[in-house]
């Protein structure tokens, strides 16, 4: 499975909100959506999901338009809500069937869910009974019941204390085991390099990076020595204003060109004493900020 | 279609599995079962007429100077004025004020000639018809003074004064006097239904906005289904409430039928014709669906509950302009007013303006064809941009948008 927006454009009013937007997604990986508040992800998403058409573009889903009625989404939104006052069966039921599953099957898919995420006891609660994580391990079956082809996840481990992250966590892991398409939207950078194999960063309603998380780290300038050592001053006294001291301590020491690499390796570990030295290789943290920081 | 159907079922029975909703219905049923029951329980505790008796009746002091008339006056106005204790006096105009003022009597009649009076009371009550009642009496104590006075015996000129006219009413249409009652009844009923069920369509609509049930909503379902299935599940919970109210109703009239004999009131509203039931249904299904989906659409836009009751203000007052506008013509007795005629064919009044005509005057078929037949295309075209405006509304977050924002919005899609 395969989906693909392509060059989408999309304009609420004056205001254009994306501009020549191209995503692929495979089914079996999980794909990133990254971007500051008001990038465009959650208009990108809305597209995908077809509550509003793009002034113009195509989402395709195995080479071909994509038809609603066959494709299944699942979809944990950002913005978390349900019905406070009915019960909880009742209401995943009602979505389940809205997604298109007969009564019957809803109900067991509803109830094998809430087993499986430890809810069972709470079936016929009102949901606004329930804590904040709790309702929103609720919200997540309203994504997974009706077995979808595509997940998408907004923000999925926002509000979960670290047991229900791990249930989380083992629950994304089987969709893309299953072979789904699951779309991750999230500002933790941490659950993003767990999960994705790619990602894709908005900025501003343009996509300004796009491909394989780890290519994109390999094809970073690898122009950065970081150092772990025991003798720090004379490091720093040495490299003068090359070198400089990170959070963790160790030192990064900025080279004049990738090629420098080898012989500044080697000069490190004859000279000083000198615990670990390695190529800096960026965080997605630091890939986000640096091209999401302040580019427009 | 098979959403449309889901949401139908959902919706509705959140209206019938609403605590409120069963405990409004279950009360009014009471309510209605107390009132029909009415006569039955007042058998059980009869009245006490002799208490009624002996309760000293309030004084009307009549101030004559021709005393050789005081028997004759003295008759006349205790027969006019069977709830008062008529004392006549030849006492001076002051002591008269002061039995009044100082409670002894209630109110005073001093003629000042045969045909002039001052009527004296201490609070003048806005239901006081005395004076004119006092104005009739003279008259005939006058009239009758003048015949007798041509030489006509007493008797005579008393044949004359209560000679009855003897009359008989044929309506060849409708007859007011026996429809007012149940036409009243059926307009009122479909004020308050569309008025309740509008806001609770909106209310409901802009909850699953604040709840963000909404953000699950719209992507899972077309907003046509949603808006449509919401609409028609508060109508036939209305259409229940409704049936339950009036069916019980009739089914307690029915088994008090022999209390209530006498009551023409009564009996009219419980004598309303098929046809006439048959044209409510129609004109309050399809007035109820042109407010309900604005309403819903309303509620849409708004991103905070408590802006609902602004926001559905303008409505409010259309439909409440079509109610006075009905029920001053239906007070004034003319239904078919150039008013009534024009709001019998535009949509947002029609349902009431023409259901009333046709209550209450003769319409000819064809203008209700065209009423109902504008009535279904707007509904039809009100329930579509309703959708629209849902699916701009219901996204919109923050400040209510301004109407011409979402007018643009809408056109785009």
């Amino acid at each position: 499975m395969i989906l693909e927006l392509k060059n989408i454009e999309k304009s609420f009013g004056e205001k254009q909100v994306l501009r020549d937007v191209s995503l692929k997604a495979e089914g079996g990986k999980a794909f990133g959506l990254l971007g500051r508040n008001g990038a465009g992800k959650t208009t990108s998403i809305r597209i995908l999901m077809n509550v509003f058409p793009a002034n113009s573009g195509e989402v395709l889903f195995d080479g071909k338009p994509i038809n609603y009625n066959k494709v299944q989404i699942g979809y944990l939104p950002e913005e978390r809500g349900l019905y406070p006052k009915k019960p909880i069966v009742d209401q995943l039921v009602y979505f389940a069937e809205l997604k298109g599953m007969r009564h019957n099957d809803a109900v067991k898919a509803v109830d094998d869910w809430l087993e499986r995420l430890g809810m069972i006891e709470y079936r016929n609660k009102r949901l606004d009974t329930l804590s904040k994580g709790n309702q929103q391990k609720i919200q997540l079956i309203t994504a997974l019941a009706h077995d979808p082809h595509i997940v998408i996840l907004d923000e999925p481990f926002s509000g979960l204390d670290p047991v229900n992250a791990m249930l989380l966590k083992d629950v994304v892991k089987e969709q893309i085991a299953k072979g789904k398409i699951v779309l991750f939207s999230s500002h933790q950078m941490a659950y993003i390099e767990e999960f994705c194999d790619s990602i894709a960063i908005i900025n501003a309603g343009k996509v300004v990076l796009q491909g394989d998380l780890r290519d994109i780290k390999r094809n970073y300038v690898r122009d950065r020595l970081v150092v772990s050592t025991e003798m720090p001053e004379k490091i720093k006294a040495d490299f003068g204003n090359a070198c400089s001291e990170a959070e963790n301590g160790s030192l990064v020491i900025q080279l004049a060109s990738a090629a420098d690499k080898q012989r500044v390796m080697k000069r490190l570990v004859e000279e000083y004493d000198i615990d670990e030295v390695k190529v800096f290789e960026p965080s997605l943290n630091d890939i986000f900020v640096e091209y999401a920081g302040n580019r427009e | 279609m098979k959403q449309f159907a889901k949401i139908l079922k959902f919706e509705l029975a959140g209206y019938l599995k609403n605590k409120i909703f069963v405990g409004v219905t279950v009360f009014a049923v009471i309510a209605i079962a107390a009132v029909m029951f009415f006569p039955r329980f007042a058998q059980i505790f009869p009245s006490d007429d002799t208490t009624d008796a002996t309760q000293a009746l309030s004084v009307m002091l009549v101030k004559t100077d021709r005393l050789e008339q005081a028997d004759m006056i003295d008759q006349i106005f205790s027969t006019a004025f069977t709830g008062y204790e008529v004392r006549v006096t030849s006492e001076e105009t002051d002591w008269v004020k002061n039995e009044i003022t100082s409670g002894n009597a209630e109110c005073a009649v001093v003629m000042t000639g045969p045909t002039s009076y001052t009527y004296y009371v201490n609070n003048l009550s806005m239901y006081d018809m005395n004076t004119e009642i006092i104005n009739e009496v003279l008259l005939n104590i006058y009239r009758m003074n003048a015949m007798i006075g041509n030489g006509m015996s007493a008797e005579e000129a008393e044949q004359i004064m209560s000679v009855q006219i003897e009359s008989e009413v044929t309506s060849l249409g409708k007859d007011q006097m026996q429809n007012f009652f149940y036409t009243y009844i059926m307009v009122f009923a479909l004020y308050m239904v569309i008025l309740l069920y509008g806001q609770m369509v909106a209310t409901n609509v802009a909850s699953e906005k604040s709840s963000r049930a909404m953000e699950l909503l719209v992507t899972s379902t077309n907003p046509i289904s949603m808006m449509f299935g919401k609409v028609i599940a508060s109508c036939l919970a209305g259409l229940f409430q409704l049936l339950a109210l009036f069916g019980s109703a009739v089914v307690f009239y029915h088994l008090n039928k022999s209390e209530w004999g006498g009551n023409m009131m009564i009996q009219s509203i419980f004598n309303i014709p098929v046809d006439l039931l048959i044209f409510m249904l129609v004109f309050f299904i399809l007035g109820f669906f042109i407010y309900a989906f604005l309403y819903g659409a309303i509620g849409s836009t708004a991103s905070k509950l408590e802006d609902i009751n602004t926001s559905v203000l303008p409505i409010t007052f259309l439909f409440i302009i079509a109610f006075f506008v009905v029920i001053f013509s239906m007070a004034s007795g003319d239904v078919d007013n150039m008013a009534m005629k024009v709001c019998s064919y535009i949509p947002f009044t029609s349902p009431m303006a023409m259901f009333t005509r046709i209550a209450m005057s003769t319409v000819a078929w064809y203008e209700i064809v065209i009423s109902i037949g504008i009535l279904i295309g707007s509904v039809i075209g009100v329930g579509v941009l309703s959708a629209k405006i849902y699916r701009v509304g219901v996204l919109l977050y923050g400040t209510t948008p301004k109407i011409s924002s979402i007018i643009k919005a809408v056109w785009k899609t």
